[in-house]
This record gives structure tokens, sequence and C-alpha cells, in this order.
């Protein structure tokens, strides 16, 4: 923006950027910290960041590989990190998926029909979605307890249920497509419908095609959501070889020893399939799709 | 290309309310003919368009489209084609698929299509631009690329809303003249909806005058005929406002002589004036309105000076061409178009001629009388 502006702001802007860099370095630090004990020798939390002996120990007890000491005496790794990683990948992208078409077409129905009592059941979801999940918890399992009665492969400890499960948090991504529809001209549709489309048609040839930011934001969000998730997983899974990597983790804090080291290899694991996909989803975040469209 | 005909057609969005936007709307349109919905914001004019688009459902009425019933017909099924106020153009697609996106979901055949798109842009004269996106458009093409995609559905009625209210006063009038050709070329119906009662004036081949419509009142429809009877002889003190640019000036007065082909006023002024109106439906000593055109005064010297009124002058705009003097006359605001160097200073006193051809006459319901003569300015 080309507009005249006093001196002091040659100062100002300097402060701003070693403001910015500082709040960097405070968020980047215990990233940092995660990696360094990732590579110290022994199950440390307390060292140096930059570890004098480093080793690939603990990286290799994440993938699986034995780990075999000076001594001869070999350590077969405590976990199936990897087979957790890939549960949590498996999880989170079928839950995203679905949680992105569901809340997309629950959107639609509040943005554009007209039905009664839709103030009422928009209002409603939201403060059902205030309350934290985990107060539920008890509920819940006796819920998937029942199911797994009749739906075997929604039952407890099953991936089907555990997504089923956080296919019951959209109310907030419904909040966010329905305000983004709501930015698109109705017009637009109105437009299509005198072209012969029927509603499905306008929503699907003219809407969803506009909106892919706000669907990609919103996969994103289900995605990371569920990855990090632990309080229902925790509950509805038992079984090792099904939690997800979040649950299964906290298997490293045994009271008596906690291995703060192959749990920062596992945690800094964790961070790979969200890096991905929203390296993935990042070309989809683009502004000005609906550019041209309309006098705006 | 069809007839469209509403009988007694009404709108309300909220009957809890009791609060019609249209109410006893009757319209007789002919195949082929250009028609203008004019009125002030609010009137209700783009909510009966989207009435017969289908975009609306219709309280109560009926609307037919060639000789069907079309109250309870899906938008698309009433082969009517739309330009909306914002274009509405698909951003995603570039203009040859904004233009076949309607034939491609009736499934026509790929070469009827192009045929049709072709004839369509060639018209508009889009030719160069098929390839591009609507974000690379200007405005004026953007609202060719709307109307085009209306063309190639070759709809029976063209359904245009305020189309031109986006664009920058030159290109209004190089996009109203386009649409008058582009009317002549189709021979199609075309119903067209503005607030601008120049473009009104201008396209119409008949004008449908709608006023926001009051507590109690029998129709917001004031008056539906062809622009020049709408300019000569209005219905009412509405019509005969909002049709005109300078609007046209009202003065109190009352009745004190009437005769067969005129009748005698008397002005708040106090100065009598004759009016070739027949006002034998009143009685003297009524309460009226005179009104008069700013074009139809002229200078106190001139030979149709018949009667005269007097005011103080407030402002005076020079256009060049023309002048505007602004005068109150007792109140009331009056408005006189005079010559390009017509001398007159805020403050100063002036008098103006009031041909007696050229008044229009209002009763206190603001119904006009029949007027017995049309002002003629001469050489």
């Amino acid at each position: 923006m080309p507009m005249v502006q006093p001196k002091s702001i040659k100062y100002r802007k300097l402060a701003t950027h070693l403001g910015m860099i500082v709040f960097l370095a405070l968020i980047i630090f215990p990233l940092l910290m995660v990696i360094a004990i990732s590579f110290r020798t022994g199950n440390f939390a307390v060292g140096d960041i930059i570890p004098s002996n480093p080793t690939l120990d603990h990286w290799r007890l994440a993938i699986g590989m034995d780990v075999v000491a000076a001594d001869g005496s070999v350590t077969p790794p405590p976990f199936p990190v990897l087979l957790w990683l890939w549960n949590s990948i498996k999880v989170a992208g079928i839950a995203a998926i679905l949680i992105v078409v569901l809340s997309t077409t629950c959107a639609y129905a509040f943005a554009r029909m007209k039905f009664r009592g839709k103030a009422t059941l928009l209002n409603g979801m939201l403060i059902f979605q205030m309350f934290p999940s985990v107060l539920a918890l008890v509920a819940i399992y006796a819920l998937f307890n029942k199911i797994g009665d009749y739906v075997p492969w929604l039952g407890l400890n099953t991936h089907g249920g555990l997504i089923l499960a956080y296919l019951g948090g959209i109310a907030l991504h419904v909040w966010t497509i329905k305000g983004y529809f709501e930015t698109i001209d109705p017009a637009l549709e109105e437009s299509a419908a005198i072209d012969g489309a029927s509603p499905w048609q306008a929503f699907r040839l003219i809407l969803l095609p506009l909106s892919v930011p706000i669907l990609a934001v919103v996969f994103i969000l289900a995605f990371i959501g569920v990855v990090t998730e632990v309080p229902m997983a925790s509950v509805l899974i038992s079984d090792i070889n099904n939690m997800t990597l979040a649950v299964g983790s906290q298997l490293y804090f045994n009271p008596q020893n906690i291995l703060w080291g192959d749990f920062a290899a596992a945690a800094v694991l964790s961070g790979f399939p969200i890096t991905v996909v929203f390296l993935m989803a990042q070309r989809y975040l683009v502004s000005g799709l609906t550019a041209g469209g309309v006098k705006g | 290309m069809a007839n469209v005909s509403l009988n007694a057609v009404r709108k309300n969005y909220d009957e809890t309310l009791h609060k019609d936007t249209l109410r006893n709307i009757n319209l007789d349109i002919k195949e082929g003919e250009f028609i203008v919905f004019v009125g002030p914001s609010g009137c209700g004019k783009s909510t009966l368009l989207r009435m017969i688009a289908g975009l609306e459902d219709i309280t109560s009425g009926e609307l037919k489209i060639g000789d069907s019933y079309m109250n309870d017909v899906p938008p698309v099924e009433r082969n009517v084609g739309m330009v909306f106020q914002s274009y509405a153009l698909y951003p995603h697609m570039d203009l040859r698929e904004n233009m076949s996106f309607g034939l491609k979901l009736k499934k026509m055949d790929a070469a009827t299509i192009k045929k049709r798109v072709d004839n369509a842009s060639d018209i508009l004269g889009l030719d160069p631009l098929l390839e591009r996106k609507p974000k690379e458009l200007s405005g004026g093409q953007r609202q060719r690329v709307a109307i085009g995609r209306c063309i190639v559905q070759q709809p029976n009625v063209f359904l245009f809303d305020e189309p031109l209210s986006n664009l920058d006063a030159a290109l209004r009038v190089k996009m109203r003249i386009e649409i008058a050709k582009l009317h002549k070329e189709l021979q199609s119906t075309i119903i067209y909806v503005t607030h601008d009662q120049v473009e009104a004036m201008t396209l119409a081949d008949k004008i449908v005058v709608l006023s926001p419509l009051d507590e109690g009142a029998d129709s917001n429809l004031e008056q539906f005929g062809s622009p020049l009877d709408l300019y000569h002889n209005p219905d009412n003190k509405f019509v005969a406002g909002f049709i005109g640019s300078p609007k046209m000036n009202f003065v109190d007065a009352t009745l004190v002589e009437i005769n067969a082909k005129d009748c005698v006023v008397e002005l708040i002024t106090g100065e009598r004036v004759t009016a070739a109106v027949d006002a034998n439906r009143a009685k003297v000593g009524d309460a009226v309105q005179l009104g008069i055109r700013p074009e139809h005064l002229v200078e106190s010297e001139h030979e149709h000076a018949q009667s005269k009124v007097t005011g103080i002058v407030q402002v005076t705009e020079h256009l060049g061409s023309e002048s505007f003097v602004y005068m109150d006359v007792k109140g009331c605001d009056f408005t006189f178009k005079a010559r390009p160097e017509f001398p007159a200073e805020a403050g100063d006193q002036l008098t103006v001629g009031i041909p007696t051809n050229a008044c229009y006459l209002f009763d206190e319901n603001e119904l006009a009388f029949q007027r017995t003569a049309k002002y003629n300015r001469g050489a």
C-alpha cells in the first residue's frame, strides 16, 4: 500500500519484527526440545539442547528396529509405533473426509433452505458442542458397547466405532462452512436453477467448486483434531494394536520409568502426517475463487 | 416467444404481518413487447420479476406464460431467461462454459451447443473472449455474457433485473442502446426492471409504474401504458412525478372557475392559472394541485405565457446546453428549465410563464383530471 508514512514507522517496523522473532522462538523452543530429547542418549527429559552424545536408538525403536547395545544385549521395540501411526492416519483420513461430507451438506441446508426451527437447531448444536465430550465418555462407552452387539465393526475397540464417534463433533465445522456459503451470492444458484439445474446440481456444480478453500480448511482442522484426540480414543480402544499414536504413546509413561526419549521420537513422528496433509491441502487454500462472478 | 399475463397477483412474504409487497397486479403483456417495470426502491418490481421467473412463489393470483398456468411450474420449465443485477456469472467457468452450462444440463448435443454459443457470442461481440474467466472481463463485458447466457437458451421471455445499475454512466448509455438493438433483432418478449425512468422511457414499448404499497391501497400498480402516454396523460400524481426528469412541479391551488374545455385555479401565491383540463367532475372551491413540467415553463414574456407564477430563486445550475432554476413558490419546490444563459441569481424574484396547454391538474386524492390539449412548444 503506497501510503505516505511518518519517519517513526521504521523503528516501529523493527520493533514489530523483533517482537515476532521472540514470539516465534517461544513457540519453536518446545519443539526443538522434543527433537533434542529424541536424539539424546538415555531417557532423560532434562539436558543440553544439542545432545553431547547423539544417538539414533530412540528412532530405531520407534520405527520398529531392535537396538543392540555395546554389551551385546538386544532391546526389542516396546510398542508397534508405526502401526499406531498408520492407525492414526487411517482413522483421521476417513473421519476427516466423512466430516467434510456431512458438515458441507448440513451447512448447505442451514445456509440456503428455509425450514422451521432452523435457528433453534443451529444454536442448539453450538451449545451442545460447548460441553466437553469427555463428560459424556461413560455414555459413549455404553452406547458403543451396545452398538457392538448388533454391528460388530462399529463396536468398542474398532476403528469404525471410533470414526463414528468423531462424526458427532461437526457443529463448529457446520457453522464455519455455513458462514462461507452465505458469502456466495445466491443469485449464482438462482441463475443455475433458471438454466435448469436441480438444487443438487446447483450445489454440486456451482457452490462446491467455489467452496474448495473452506472445505480444505475444515479437512485440515478435522484431521488435526482426530490425530491429536486422546480421551475418546483411549476409552473406545483398548487393544494395543488398534490404538492411535496419540493414545498409544502414553504407554511410555510407566509410573516408575518414563521413557522420555522413546516418547519424544514417537511424538515427532506423529507430526508428520499432519505436516503432509497440510502441505497437500495448501494448494487448495487459494483466495479469489469467486472473483468476477458477481459485482463485488 | 409468448404472451405473459398476470391476473390479480399478490405477494406476501410473511402472512403473519399482513403486509403485502404486491397487491392486485393485472398485466397483459403481448408477445414481442418490451415491458419495463419501474418504480422507487421497495415497490416490489424485482419481486414481481422473480415471481415471473419462478424464484419466488405467488401468494395468490394467476400467472400465465403463453397459454399455460405457471404458478407452480419450476423456473426451468417456464422457459425464461434471466439477467441478474449482479450478473451471477459462474466464476469458475470460462465464458463458453458459462453460456453452455444450461444447454449441457438439458443434454443437448455438442454441435447444437457450439452453434448456439457461437451465434450468441457473435451477436454480442464476445468472440475473442470465449476462453476467458469472468474475472478477466470488464463490467460491460460481464453484462454481455450474462445476456448471452440467456440468448443461448432461446427463452420465451427475457427477464432483466436492473441489468445496468452496476455500470458507469457512459457504459450504461451504450449498453442501453445495445439492449434496444438486441430486442429489435430477437423480437422476443422482454421484461425489464429498473428504477431509472430514463431507461424506462427509452427502452420500453410499455411501462409498468409501481409504487410502494400503502396500507389499505387497492393495488400498487399505478399505471400501465406507453412511455409517451404516461408522460402526457398520467393517471395520478405519483406517475406524473415519477416520469419525466427533472421532476414535475406541483403547486397547491383552489378551483375558481370550471369551463367545458378548461378551468381556472388560484395558486397559493394568489396568482390565477388557466389550465386546459376537464375539471367538470369537481366543483368550484375544491382544493387541487397544479402540475407543470420544468421543460414546459416559459419566460414571462413568451407568447405561450398565458398564466404566470412568481417565486424566489434558490439555486441556478448552468449545464451549458440549458439551465435549471430552482425556485421556492410559497413553500413548494419549483424547477424551471431555462435557456443556457438565462440570468437568475439566488434571491431574485422571478416570474415564469405557464402555457395553458401544458398544465396537469390533480384532485385531493391525487388522481388526474383529463387533459383537453397537448402542449406543443412550437418552433
